[in-house]
């Protein structure tokens, strides 16, 4: 009586970037393992997309103990020590296994593997392939996907968790065609990446909307640090259509300067001892501080100039910004760029064990839907190497669970159909709804928050939520589905942003005034959940 | 903003028997991509249009599409006004979304030894421009080659040459490259030109490729009488009548009245040996305009058939060969007539002159206007001269002061690569489209610039194909006997 088709597995990986790939390969060591993904695998997501780079400690001259230190310290001592600890120890691990797996990887003239210095870092112990970093540790993993046993449904959309009592038994998902398929595993992960697609301004590929986010929500998961956005200081500005995209870091890495309206070089005023170099929640806000003030350029950015450059450093250096940007009409060698700040990332997210366990039996989650590694704000770097550690661990312990009873609950299907069968009897534009959240989390919920701004925005969310959107034919109910999930994920930002009355890492509270620093923060996680959302007390100097 | 119409292609297997084309007038944005037309018809106008997009800034390949029957990525491609949007040459799922999976399935995966042996730096500076490609499949879009046979394709082919470059691979990549169609390329290059990274296939994948089977002992049977003919002769192609140079029985050729400019004349062995009549009437055109020719009895075969198929062993002795022969003669400028020959010439030496195509030392320079003929023309862009040089609107100039013109697709003849002689059918394939494309523009002549190309069409048309000089030439003897006509009344 079941509408569909029934899938039943050992584990379920839904998401198919940097960590949902290799915690599809680990798993498939320890039994059948199915890889949903609402792309086509290797082309959706942000990982392919990465430009910056992958840290791990190679040289004798570097440490583990220096990394964690950095990490813990950029993250604003919010990160969960314990999950630091095993990032830094086992991204070296990691890295070994995608270059016995073929990633082609910058050497240098020593025929080691290349690193080079990022933001808030002391070492520079950032692994690269050009600017295309991210491209190649795709490019890598598929190609392992391909000869492992997992079996690969492409194009379809995880709408819900399956559940049967507290466990959670797998998924129910969307073909291509619109219709439903069950598929059922004794463990499920989720490695859905980020949801910055929520804001108006984003770096991320259209798959970021915080699906993840959302589903673990319904499904009883709590989640911590919702209210954790990285805005990346560097997004372009022009055309209309263009803004939010990234504009590597490795720019600033170069040489780039930073310059307002007036020709000043302004990071002077807010970090006169790093500069460009600043971390990346204080470059953003000092541009975001220069274009509220009126010292913006006439598109809304402020310049970041090369053309002191040599042309032949921008070629081979910055080939693709260079393209990129010649493309949209601007050629770095002879003007500066626009940009201004961009949503990039999310912190936060599901709670999770150093064994990727979620709050939920049956449920793992790694890569940047989970949440607890990179604290209030992420070192560029870190992520590319959480993929790996932690779609690793989720895979292999995900992959020893043994085997549970899985009885699909038709009360629970049945909600499901009926909430499809209201997007095909709705009358709202999905799209129309999806632009005034991004609009309104933009204004509301970035880089500068308060209280009342904050609960505008989300009762103007809560509101979106309950619109009732429309499904023109099958086809169109993975998208309706997308933009409710869309809606959940920002009213979990900004409920978030107001339970933490602090400014923390990236999160910057305008109407709290606070005496004390990072490490001395009285604040652990804020948590949220169905049952119940607040923020972790800790002792005073813990 | 601005308002912009288009046409979209659309399909639905559930409801449609065919495809049909849907105009659309939307608003976009100053600066909006192809991609944000989309958007704009989904979002506003019809949300069944079905297409893929993800990052939107040219980096996953998910948004490939044909605008004006080119493959881009809609993503990076600006929206201009008027244009046609198509899905790639691939099964179409629905609307703009095509099958991709089963092309995707046919690149090769590393095999790790269980060994681990690293490359070094230089393996990885090898490896790298392999490595962009983000398997958008426009090059799978434009390839002739897919069409008529079984190969796999240029990205596959690319992943082959990849792997074979990698110390970590177990994998016989030669083997397989030659199994899965190595063989099939006709070195068009519109895989090169279509991708949106711009690596370059034919010359790193390809010919590489092709050179390692060489090293195997795998070069078709054919392709290795061609080697020895020119290690023997000198020649790629056998006397079997007169030759040009022959015929010409002169080393420079004076023009008519004052000399403009000087060139020398690299002939190349078609023109030389199979078609002389051609550039026997290509001398006549350069002297009616004053260029003085110079032609080196000692140049040889440009080496091209050998460098196409892998088999290198003694490339740099008709290189050394051919460029002391025009150096003697202290000559700065040299024209090939051969698209193929001036390709060469250009990508393949380090020539301390320059080379350039006749087409272009014909728009140089200016050409007396010929008389008019009555007939409609067709133009085939010859591979080696369209993508090989860079090389388009010239022809059409010279060509469109003599006769009116019909555009067709540009799509190679077949006969390039060392296909015509190592896997004829596939050629006659290719050139039976060739024909197919002639008889729907409705050209009553076929016009090309190119002595492979030329011979290669003529088999498979009923159509007269003629080298543009020989239609230039045409044109001045019309000119000729109205002027005589008017003298004579």
């Amino acid at each position: 009586m079941l509408a569909g088709e029934v899938i039943d597995c050992h584990v379920l990986v839904i998401g198919s970037g940097g960590a949902g790939v290799r915690a599809a390969i680990e798993a498939s060591k320890y039994g059948d393992t199915v890889l949903v993904s609402k792309t086509i695998i290797g082309k959706g997501g942000c990982t392919t997309m990465a430009e910056g780079g992958y840290n791990a400690v190679l040289r004798e001259q570097d440490s583990c103990g220096i990394h964690f230190e950095d990490t813990l310290k950029g993250g604003a001592y919010l990160n969960d020590p314990e999950l630091v600890h095993i990032l830094v120890k086992e991204a070296p691990l990691r890295m070994g296994d995608l270059i016995h797996w073929g990633a082609v990887f910058d050497f240098t003239d020593t025929d080691e593997i290349a690193q080079r210095p990022f933001g808030g870092q002391r070492f520079p112990r950032t692994c690269y392939a050009g600017d295309r970093t991210g491209h190649e540790m795709m490019t890598t993993l598929v190609e392992r996907l391909d000869s492992s046993k997992v079996s690969l449904l492409q194009e379809f959309t995880v709408i819900d968790l399956l559940k049967s009592g507290e466990s959670v038994i797998g998924a129910i998902a969307l073909d291509e065609r619109g219709d439903i398929v069950l598929l059922k595993a004794n463990s499920t992960i989720l490695a859905t990446g980020g949801g910055t697609k929520v804001y108006d301004i984003s770096t991320n590929s259209s798959s970021g909307t915080g699906d993840g986010f959302a589903i673990g929500y319904r499904a009883g998961a709590e989640l911590i640090d919702m209210e954790m956005i990285q805005f990346h200081p560097t997004g372009a500005v022009f055309p209309y259509d263009a803004r939010g995209r990234l504009v590597t870091e490795a720019v600033r890495g170069e040489g780039g300067l930073l310059l307002n309206n007036l020709g000043e070089r302004f990071m002077k005023q807010y970090d006169p001892e790093r500069m460009e170099l600043s971390t990346r929640d204080v470059v953003a806000r000092a541009i975001a501080t220069e274009i509220q003030d009126g010292r913006g350029t006439k598109n809304g950015g402020v310049y970041l100039d090369v053309t002191h450059l040599s042309r032949e450093q921008i070629e081979t250096r910055l080939p693709v910004m260079l393209e990129q940007f010649l493309k949209f009409g601007v050629d770095i060698r002879e003007k500066p760029m626009e940009v201004a700040p961009t949503a990039h990332h999310i912190m936060g997210g599901l709670r999770i064990t150093p064994e990727c366990r979620t709050t939920l039996p049956g449920l793992f989650a790694c890569g940047e839907v989970a949440g607890g590694v990179h604290g209030a704000n992420r070192l560029g770097g870190n992520a590319l190497a959480d993929t790996q550690v932690f779609g690793k661990r989720a895979g292999e312990f995900a992959g020893k669970t043994e085997k549970r009873v899985k009885k699909v609950n038709e009360e629970q299907v049945k909600q499901q159909l009926d909430l499809l069968d209201s997007f095909l009897a709705g009358s709202d534009n999905p799209a129309g709804i999806r632009k005034q959240l991004q609009k309104v989390m933009w204004q509301g919920a970035g880089i500068f928050r308060n209280a009342a701004d904050l609960n505008k925005t989300l009762e103007t969310v809560n509101n979106l939520s309950t619109a009732k959107i429309r499904a023109e034919t099958l086809r169109n109910l993975a998208d309706c589905s997308i933009v409710k999930n869309m809606c959940l994920t920002s009213s979990l930002i900004c409920r978030s942003a107001l339970i933490r009355k602090e400014s923390r890492g990236a999160h910057v509270r305008r109407d709290v005034k606070q005496t004390y620093d990072a490490q001395h923060s009285p604040f652990g996680h804020t948590y949220i959940s169905q049952i119940h959302d607040g923020i972790e007390q800790k002792g005073a100097g813990t | 903003m601005k308002t912009l119409t288009v046409r979209v292609r659309r399909f639905d297997p559930d409801k449609d028997k065919e495809s049909h084309y849907e105009t659309y007038t939307v608003k976009v944005n100053e600066g909006a991509r192809v991609l944000h037309v989309l958007h704009a018809i989904h979002d506003t106008m019809d949300s069944t249009l079905a297409y893929r997009h993800s990052c939107g800034s040219g980096q996953c390949g998910s948004c490939a599409v044909r605008v004006n029957g080119e493959p881009v990525l809609a993503c990076m491609e600006e929206a201009q006004n008027n244009i046609t949007i198509e899905p790639l040459n691939l099964s179409v799922k629905k609307d703009l979304v095509v099958d991709l999976l089963p092309t995707l399935e046919t690149i090769s995966s590393l095999k790790p030894s269980d060994a681990l042996k690293m490359p070094t730096r230089s393996d990885i500076d090898m490896i790298k421009p392999l490595r962009d490609c983000i398997e958008c499949l426009c090059c799978v879009s434009v390839c002739p080659a897919m069409d008529v046979t079984k190969f796999l394709g240029p990205t596959a082919m690319r992943q082959e040459m990849r792997l074979a470059l990698d110390p970590r691979d177990s994998g016989d990549r030669v083997v397989d490259a030659v199994n899965e169609g190595l063989f099939t390329c006709t070195s068009c290059q519109a895989c090169w030109k279509a991708c949106p990274k711009n690596i370059e296939i034919p010359s790193k994948a390809i010919e590489k490729l092709r050179a390692l089977a060489n090293r195997r002992g795998f070069t078709l049977p054919r392709h290795q009488e061609v080697a020895a003919l020119v290690k023997e002769t000198g020649r790629s192609v056998t006397r079997i009548e007169p030759t040009f140079m022959e015929l010409v029985n002169a080393e420079v050729i004076e023009p008519k009245g004052p000399v403009r400019a000087t060139v020398g004349f690299f002939v190349g062995c078609m023109y030389n040996m199979r078609l002389p009549t051609a550039a026997l009437d290509a001398i006549e055109v350069l002297k009616r305009n004053g260029i003085r020719v110079i032609i080196p009895k000692e140049q040889v075969c440009c080496g091209s058939p050998l460098i196409r198929t892998g088999q290198l062993a003694f490339l740099d002795t008709l290189k050394k060969r051919n460029i002391d022969a025009f150096q003697f003669r202290n000559i700065d400028t040299v024209m090939t007539m051969c698209a193929g020959c001036g390709s060469t010439l250009k990508n393949d030496y380090k020539t301390p002159f320059v080379v350039m195509d006749i087409n272009e030392v014909l728009t140089k320079y200016g050409i007396e206007p010929p008389a008019r003929l009555p007939f409609k023309a067709t133009y085939h862009d010859p591979c080696h001269l369209l993508r090989g040089q860079g090389i388009r609107e010239q022809p059409r100039q010279l060509i469109l002061q003599v006769v009116d013109l019909v555009e067709m697709p540009s799509i190679c003849c077949g006969s390039g690569g060392g296909v015509k002689s190592g896997i004829p059918d596939e050629a006659a394939a290719l050139g039976k489209r060739r024909a197919e494309e002639i008889k729907k523009c409705g050209a009553d002549v076929v016009i090309s610039s190119c002595p492979f190309c030329e011979f290669h069409i003529a088999g498979h048309t009923d159509k007269p194909v003629k080298n543009i000089a020989t239609v230039l030439l045409e044109g001045y003897m019309e000119k000729d006997r109205k002027k005589g006509n008017l003298i004579a009344s």
